[in-house]
């Protein structure tokens, strides 16, 4: 009966063995619309990445005169046309929607690091090591995600504006998220304070979830064998927790893109947000509402883009949880 | 389940007192506030005397001492020296500045800062009397107001906002959820099919909707372009017309009478009722696959019961337990109003008050708004953990 077991051939040909990630981007694949709206974010981060290039005006280029031109009007000295036309000033609203999008994903993308690089690490620490420092954590967590968001974000966002150098900001991180934005040092501290607030209210539910893998993942054999040998906590954690919940913080962070995507443009709108000149698809749009009495297509213009964002993030979101752990529920 | 209680309830006022402190030195404890627009018109002709600010310093008591004025906003003290035994106590300690000595002073950037750098009249504790103070907020005196109803008090401004939040709100949070429910329960039993397939994907759409947009969507399909084309309109904002003004094929309406009222309450309704169920069924939708997955389900259909029970006795019971979070956080949401959709359609309720409000830098009427939502979340909360105990047995709280 032995010899059995070991007359089973022992084949060569198993497929190759397939790297995690392109297992995942094969099964990502097979969701349709996901895959539509990588394409469709890929292209949107294009052209507003080569935004210079692409636009055929100036941000803040005023023609005289040319005040809502229609979509498609050609401007009669330089042969420039402006594709969607202009605005109540004269500035071309093609050209301000590509620069208003590199500034609104830029922001959307900063809050989304910031936010889960906080979130991850508060939530390991509390999930880890466990105790008062973990009911403390949590407490304040839970308070925070109860109260109504907005209002927070409002009144954070409106004392900031009115007093821009209240938070010490390096001006190294200033520059840099200047040349993102394409906007100068002084434009940018707006942009990155928003991005801070943003970011500073986002983290309570990467936290929440990344406690909540890391309990799961506290009492596993690969951990307890990390801590046999002597790794230290943070060793532990960086090292092996955090690789091993990748998957779900990758999904809560394309979801969270739509969501500040979103946050920044209502902010904005508001008028608690980026203020003009500066363009983001929410300052636009609160601007076209003044004049869509008589130009109703007005508003779709900075309104399509935002609700392209927000619906592609989430559809990429959901494709990637498909992705890599069908079981996985946010 | 009393004790427990009695430790909430503990624990509730710390958390009221915090947030209380925490709204006043988030508007507080920022430089600048109300008096940063007076400094700037001093260059002008209608030149500020010092006396000038120091009344208005007074006025927003921004020469008392920061802890001084929470104090009194928080619960009205001091207002005066205290009598204790026939004397006056501590009648002579300074509690704020009326004129600081101000210095211009190079930072290290090279910038030129404005710098307080001492005293030259102190106010003291017995100069206190006869200044207005409210009674403090935690005995429910909000103050008066700065500059929206100048020197009204907020409370007056609230009741007069307060109702109009309530209809606006409760009217969308009823009919969201006797749509929202029956639809999310109707596409998780027929999970699948062709309707379970639209609708998921509608309420997808809906919930990746940003409010704003989805709010000036509906203005111009159903106001501007209705009206443009000669056809039958809502109109676009606020809660009641000033004059008559004539629909086609409905006639003209009349100002503030039923009709004209709800004709102003049919566009915001929808996009708040309309978001509200793209999320809140697609939450029932996944708590009731979850809930006809288990076993004691299954048990209810091999005891031969009818899947009209099995289905609204057995699974919905279950799949509702996680819902009540989000009806009782509604709570808060009656009273704080939706900022967002209020805006939009210039409805009078309290979202759009708050956000007046901070546009105007109106402090006393946003920290009323901010500390009561703060305080009726706190409530919820409670209420929350509380009814969860009553519909579910498993939960013990000890």
């Amino acid at each position: 009966m032995t010899g059995q077991v070991d007359s089973i051939p022992i084949s060569n040909d198993y497929p190759e063995e397939e790297s995690p990630w392109k297992l995942v981007f094969r099964r990502f694949r097979k969701h349709k619309l996901a895959m539509i709206s990588l394409g469709i974010m890929v292209l949107l981060f294009l052209i507003t990445l080569f935004a210079r290039q692409i636009a055929p005006f100036e941000v803040d280029e005023i023609t005289v005169g040319n005040y809502f031109l229609k979509p498609g009007s050609v401007q009669e000295t330089t042969g420039r046309v402006h594709f969607l036309g202009t605005d109540n000033l004269g500035r071309d609203l093609f050209s301000r929607l590509i620069y208003a999008g590199r500034i609104s994903l830029t922001v959307a993308l900063l809050s989304v690091l910031i936010s889960n690089i906080i979130g991850v690490t508060i939530g390991a620490i509390s999930g880890y090591y466990g105790g008062w420092v973990d009911n403390l954590l949590m407490r304040i967590v839970e308070f925070f995600l109860t109260i109504p968001s907005l209002p927070i974000l409002l009144i954070i966002s409106a004392m900031l504006l009115k007093n821009q150098d209240a938070i010490p900001i390096p001006k190294f991180f200033l520059e840099f998220a200047g040349k993102l934005m394409l906007l100068e040092v002084r434009e940018a501290r707006q942009a990155v304070l928003i991005t801070l607030v943003l970011a500073g209210l986002g983290w309570l539910t990467s936290a929440q979830l990344m406690r909540g893998m890391v309990l799961s993942l506290r009492n596993q054999t690969f951990v307890e064998a990390a801590r046999a040998m002597g790794g230290s906590g943070a060793w532990i954690i960086f090292r092996h927790m955090i690789p091993n919940a990748m998957a779900p913080i990758i999904v809560d962070a394309s979801l969270n893109m739509a969501n500040y995507v979103v946050a920044e443009a209502a902010l904005s709108f508001l008028g608690f947000g980026i203020q003009e000149p500066i363009p983001t698809w929410g300052n636009m749009l609160s601007a076209t509402q003044a004049y869509m009495l008589d130009m109703p297509w007005l508003p779709l213009i900075p309104g399509l883009p935002i609700f392209l964002c927000s619906l592609a993030f989430n559809y990429i979101g959901d494709g990637l949880r498909d992705a890599l752990d069908p079981r996985l529920k946010l | 389940m009393l004790g427990y209680i009695a430790r909430r309830l503990v624990q509730m006022v710390g958390v009221v007192l915090i947030s209380a402190v925490a709204t006043y030195a988030l508007l507080n404890l920022a430089p600048g506030g109300p008096m940063t627009g007076l400094r700037q018109q001093q260059q002008g002709r209608n030149r500020i005397t010092a006396a000038d600010i120091a009344r208005i310093r007074a006025y927003y008591e921004l020469d008392l001492y920061l802890p001084i004025r929470f104090s009194r906003w928080l619960i009205g003290h001091p207002r005066g020296s205290i009598e204790f035994g026939g004397y006056e106590w501590f009648a002579n300690t300074p509690v704020g500045c009326r004129q600081p000595v101000e210095k211009n002073i190079r930072n290290e950037q090279g910038k030129i800062e404005t710098k307080v750098v001492g005293c030259n009249e102190y106010v003291f504790l017995r100069d206190l009397e006869g200044r207005k103070v409210s009674r403090g907020i935690l005995l429910g005196d909000f103050g008066s107001s700065w500059k929206l109803l100048r020197d009204r008090p907020v409370s007056d401004l609230i009741i007069s906002r307060l109702p109009k939040t309530i209809e606006l709100i409760g009217l969308s949070t009823l009919l969201s959820l006797f749509l929202g429910i029956p639809l999310g329960i109707y596409s998780a039993v027929k999970q699948y099919s062709r309707f379970d397939y639209i609708f998921t994907s509608l309420a997808f759409l809906g919930s990746a909707m940003p409010t704003f947009f989805f709010g000036i969507l509906m203005i111009l399909v159903f106001s501007i372009l209705p009206k443009s084309a000669g056809l039958p309109y809502l109109p676009p904002g606020s809660a009641s017309a000033v004059r008559e003004y004539a629909v086609p094929l409905l006639g003209t309406i009349q100002p503030d009478t039923l009709a004209d009222r709800l004709m102003h309450l049919v566009l915001p309704v929808i996009t708040l009722t309309i978001v509200s169920v793209a999320s809140w069924s697609r939450f029932i939708r996944a708590s009731m696959l979850e809930v006809l997955r288990q076993d004691y389900v299954r048990t209810a259909r091999a005891k031969g019961l009818k899947e009209k029970m099995v289905i609204l006795k057995h699974a919905l019971r279950n799949a509702l337990i996680p819902f009540v979070t989000i009806v009782v956080f509604s709570i808060p949401s009656l009273f704080g109003g939706a900022i967002i959709t209020e805006t939009i359609f210039s409805w009078p309720g309290m979202g759009r008050l708050y956000f007046l409000a901070l546009g105007d830098s109106d402090f006393p009427v946003a920290m009323a708004i901010l500390f009561i939502t703060a305080v009726l979340t706190v409530i919820a909360t409670l209420i929350r953990d509380l009814v969860y105990t009553v519909i579910d047995p498993r939960i013990r709280y000890s």
